[in-house]
């Protein structure tokens, strides 16, 4: 049945009506379990809140599970998905970047715009800044674009590259995520409170 | 701990065993052998040289030719306009900017039918769209356009109309007069323009 925008069981029209609802229902959830607050978001790094690598690690892993158990089903086909290219050198500079701004803004782009919605004067300044960058990216593309193209490995997945199989890459994340989720309860009972 | 965790968890470690269970059907690019027959058996990719030369007369913007010979054939004859990727280097990556375009028909020639049909084969394998093959390659542009055979006396219309083109087609393509003096009355040469191909994408 699915992917229904390439399956054309919803027209392409439709996919940028769909990616504002579904933005609108994720910056909702985002803002409603606090995450418009940097406070929240920079815990992870100090320790006293791990509710956003909770958050992340737990929509990976229901996706993954999902997708395979849909795709089983046959409301899904997984090979039409689409799969990011992994760039290698430009993912891991850009990842480097990300996360300094991470932690000096206390928002990645997501949540800033949540914390615009609800009137921030940091998050607004954050977001001012993540235009001046994209203006910068787009305007020296032509110096950088050796370096952004390079290392391209194609299409390319984390359990081809490890050599174990689905199930076994899945059952480990899962197992993984299980132990850190129980090891950063411990941190948390451990560092002092902050209130926010 | 707090026992909604733990159940949890658990349905969490229970849907992830089940994994192991189910068939997963692993990704591959590869094109299924009904798809490639019906590709294969599918005529629309060829064009005649009749086409051909009407578009290149007519300047179509919208034709690319591309020679898959070998160079120096290529730089010994080839069709006006046309681009030499010879099929040996049609994986290079720096052809890419030919094919990575949705404006333009890409006809592949060769001399005969067979490496025209693998560039096509190939090219379509990488995805790429609007591809196409002049039928019987340079053996027929020969038969056709620069050595054009008058029709019988009973042959149709059509005919008639088709070798008048042929001839027309002859004199912009060799430069010279076709020889055949005997052929008292001169016809015009009759050019339509057709339709693109291309169809038009998005746009209202």
């Amino acid at each position: 049945m699915g992917p229904l925008i390439p399956q054309g069981i919803i027209g392409a029209e439709w996919s940028h009506v769909i990616a504002i609802l579904l933005g609108m229902a994720f910056g909702f959830v985002l803002e409603s379990s606090g995450f418009s607050s940097t406070r929240k978001l920079a815990g992870v790094f100090y320790g006293y809140d791990f509710v956003v690598l909770k958050v992340f690690f737990t929509a990976a892993i229901t996706a993954m599970i999902g997708l395979i158990y849909f795709n089983y089903l046959g409301w899904i086909d997984i090979n039409l998905i689409f799969v990011n290219p992994t760039f290698l050198y430009s993912s891991i500079f850009g990842g480097i970047i990300m996360g300094f701004g991470f932690i000096m803004g206390g928002y990645c782009p997501g949540t800033s715009f949540c914390g615009v919605a609800i009137g921030k004067i940091d998050a607004i300044v954050f977001t001012g800044g993540l235009f001046i960058g994209i203006l910068i990216f787009s305007e020296s593309y032509p110096l950088i674009n050796v370096f952004y193209n390079e290392g391209d490995l194609g299409v390319i997945k984390i359990y081809d590259t490890l050599g174990v199989s689905l199930p076994v890459f899945i059952f480990g994340v899962i197992i993984s995520a299980l132990v850190i989720f129980y090891a950063v309860g411990i941190i948390e009972k451990r560092v002092k409170k902050v209130e926010y | 701990m707090n026992i909604r965790y733990i159940i949890l968890a658990a349905i969490l470690v229970i849907s992830g065993i089940g994994l192991f269970f189910i068939p997963i059907t692993e990704s591959s690019n590869e094109i299924e052998p009904d798809q490639l027959m019906a590709e294969l058996f599918d005529q629309t990719r060829y064009v005649s040289t009749d086409e051909i030369a009407e578009r290149i007369i007519n300047q179509d913007p919208s034709l690319l030719l591309i020679d898959v010979r070998m160079a120096d054939y290529y730089s010994e004859f080839s069709l006006p306009g046309a681009a030499n990727i010879p099929l040996e280097e049609i994986l290079n990556p720096d052809w890419i900017g030919y094919f990575e375009q949705d404006h333009m028909d890409l006809v592949f020639y060769s001399t005969g039918d067979i490496f025209a049909e693998q560039a096509w084969m190939l090219a379509s394998r990488m995805g790429y769209k609007h591809l196409y093959i002049m039928k019987g390659g340079l053996n027929r542009w020969f038969e056709t356009i620069i050595k054009p055979v008058k029709p019988e006396v009973t042959a149709s219309q059509l005919e008639f109309e088709l070798y008048a083109f042929r001839k027309g087609a002859n004199q912009y393509f060799t430069g010279g007069g076709l020889a055949d003096s005997d052929d008292s009355v001169l016809e015009p040469v009759k050019v339509n323009r057709k339709k693109k191909n291309a169809v038009v994408e998005g746009g209202c």
